[in-house]
């Protein structure tokens, strides 16, 4: 599991210029059960995950990628640690996922539990990542 | 009695707004030590007209400070109602208000608290214009108060109450209302100018509904007399020139290295890492540490390491039972847009703690501290009153400015959801027995998973080896905005990536 993350991409890929509509808004809900089950009878073992950023997000940069096929047995503090990874966060960075867009995901629970207990009707498990608000005035 | 160098002592500034005009003769001396333009940031502070001050100047400083008290949020005031049926909460002590004696406790338990708050005409922060930190320092000032309190609890007896702490303005207890079904609150009455008000009779109670501070004295008056000292002391850290190891110049300097700058708005999450290192610098406070979780997780570990001096003082001989307190900061977010209500319950069970020293956060953009609650509402010291600065250098400083007699209080629905939560452990038992108290607090949430959690062990072996320091460098703290808001190829993007 973790030699696999060797391979990925440390370099951002180029980003275009316009913010796209949440992945729920751009498929269909047919596509992306779709999506799901053919992924899921290839990869039994995967869960597969939509990661994406809260679209009041100031401080964080966007993923390059939004979707995961992530082992049962991963933590969600060893998700959190790939994700940062991914955006060079310093470890004194706030970086939250919220389970559904209100909930924060429990670190020791799996992947699997979280999974379980949050996946979509589409088969995907939906997560938003988030830093802290500023406070000024 | 101060840790500060004398020399500090030629910064200046007024104690009351009436003192404002007299302090206005002294600046010249402070512009001096400063170098650069000083910009005009408060409206008053653009007034340089030389010569005696007069009653119209006078009248201006009135005039200008319930203008910057307006536009930073001590607008026209209106009571605080408590009701005598649900108990306040005030950091971990609850009141059932339904009697004199409690609405007393009540009173010395808030009035007790330290308030840090925006001030005016300190000592120029370093690399900028700024004298004041009016309109952007709120979260600093929430830190700042929940140090304070850290502090409070460390260094002073169990239970401290500050013996001169002032009668309760701007509030209504139903204890000593009128019996009249009809009139649901008090009336409200539009004043400006001081919360603190101990000279302005008018805003108090009738006096025949005032709840006396009777000389009934109570069995800790005098250890709370003798602990004076150390009270003020606690207040000189906190001092706005730059040799206060917890002022606002020391802050905005250790925050730098998050790449904040004066004049910048600060993050709860930001302002918990400002503290820890503000306290690990610092000379004043030996026995004393800060951690701060990282994602919603306390590595039991990590803070024995911490706290235990035995650890990393080897070669010293008394291992047996060195333990540094120890201030726990946690910065959550609560929500994406709005607070959970799901973990409401688990916050009021938390501010019950009486470990926990209170929460910094706010209204949306609005830095408040958070120290208690009554029913759906909770209780809040706010920063955003703009107070000319004490020189804290001076003997017999005047101490009405750091403690506020009026409390406030919002309805939880309003709560941003980022947010820091603090707690403090005097030694090792007081941290298992933390441990376990608020375990149980954050299990009363209604969201299926907690706040946050303890673990066991240290944070390394959670993470995944060799990627925890696998930073390029290359990445600022906090980015600018202009490099966000960008996306990706979609075309790329619609792969899976295999974990």
């Amino acid at each position: 599991m973790l030699n696999q993350l060797c391979v990925l991409p440390h370099n951002m890929p180029s980003f275009d210029k316009t913010q796209h509509k949440p992945f729920k808004q751009r498929k269909s809900f047919a596509t992306r059960k779709q999506e799901v089950a053919g992924i899921r009878s290839k990869f039994p073992n995967k869960i597969p995950v939509i990661i994406e950023r809260y679209e009041r997000e100031k401080y964080l940069p966007p993923l390059d990628k939004t979707k995961f096929l992530v082992p049962h047995e991963l933590t969600v503090t060893q998700f959190v640690t790939i994700i940062r990874n991914r955006m060079a966060l310093l470890p004194t960075q706030a970086f939250y996922l919220l389970v559904d867009r209100s909930g924060l995901a429990s670190m020791s629970l799996t992947m699997a539990q979280v999974y379980k207990d949050h996946q979509d009707e589409d088969g995907f498990l939906y997560m938003t990542y988030a830093s802290q608000e500023m406070f000024g005035h | 009695m101060n840790s500060i160098s004398p020399s500090a002592a030629q910064y200046i500034g007024g104690v009351m707004q009436d003192e404002l005009v007299e302090s206005r003769r002294q600046q010249p001396m402070e512009r001096q030590s400063s170098f650069g333009l000083r910009l005009p940031q408060v409206p008053d502070s653009s007034r340089e007209a030389p010569g005696e001050p007069d009653e119209m100047d006078k009248l201006k400083a009135k005039l200008m400070s319930a203008w910057n008290n307006v536009k930073y949020g001590w607008t026209v005031k209106s009571k605080t109602s408590f009701n005598k049926i649900s108990p306040v909460t005030v950091m971990g002590h609850s009141f059932l208000l339904n009697s004199e004696d409690e609405v007393e406790r009540f009173r010395l338990a808030f009035v007790s608290r330290i308030w840090l708050t925006y001030r005016r005409e300190f000592p120029q922060l370093e690399g900028s214009t700024w004298t004041t930190d009016c309109g952007w320092g709120c979260m600093l000032r929430s830190g700042q108060m929940l140090l304070a309190q850290g502090l409070l609890v460390h260094l002073l007896p169990k239970d401290w109450v500050w013996p001169d702490a002032q009668q309760l303005t701007d509030v209504d207890f139903e204890l000593f209302r009128p019996r009249s079904p009809v009139r649901a609150g008090g009336v409200p009455i539009p004043s400006f100018g001081s919360p603190r008000g101990s000279n302005t009779p008018e805003k108090s109670l009738p006096s025949d509904q005032v709840p006396k501070s009777s000389p009934r004295k109570r069995p800790e008056c005098v250890r709370d007399r003798q602990a004076e000292p150390i009270h003020c002391k606690l207040l000189t850290w906190f001092g706005d020139h730059p040799l206060a190891p917890f002022g606002v110049h020391q802050l905005v300097e250790i925050g730098k290295s998050s790449g904040k700058k004066a004049g910048d708005w600060y993050g709860p999450s930001i302002v918990a890492h400002i503290l820890r290192k503000a306290v690990a610098k610092s000379s004043v406070i030996q026995n004393l540490a800060v951690y701060v979780a990282q994602d919603c997780t306390v590595y039991k570990k990590d803070v024995v390491r911490l706290c235990d001096e035995s650890l990393s003082n080897a070669s010293s001989d008394l291992s047996s039972q060195i333990w540094k307190s120890v201030i726990i900061l946690v910065p959550v977010r609560l929500g994406g847009e709005a607070l959970n209500p799901s973990y409401i319950e688990c916050v009021k069970n938390i501010l019950k703690l009486e470990c926990c020293i209170g929460i910094i956060g706010g209204k949306p953009k609005h830095s408040l501290f958070f120290i208690g609650f009554q029913d759906e509402q909770l209780l809040y010291l706010d920063p955003h009153y703009c107070q000319p600065v004490v020189d804290v250098t001076q003997v017999n400083f005047s101490l009405e400015s750091f403690h506020c007699s009026s409390p406030k209080k919002m309805p939880f629905s309003r709560m941003d959801p980022s947010c820091t939560i603090g707690f403090y452990a005097k030694n090792k038992k007081d941290f298992e027995s933390l441990c376990s108290a608020v375990s149980v607090a954050l299990s009363s949430s209604k969201e299926k998973y907690p706040i946050f959690t303890f673990v066991e062990g240290q944070g390394q072996d959670y993470r995944l080896e060799g990627h925890g320091s696998n930073h390029s460098g290359s990445a600022a703290h906090i980015l600018p905005p202009g490099k966000l808001g960008k996306s990706n190829d979609r075309r790329n993007s619609d792969e899976f990536v295999f974990l």
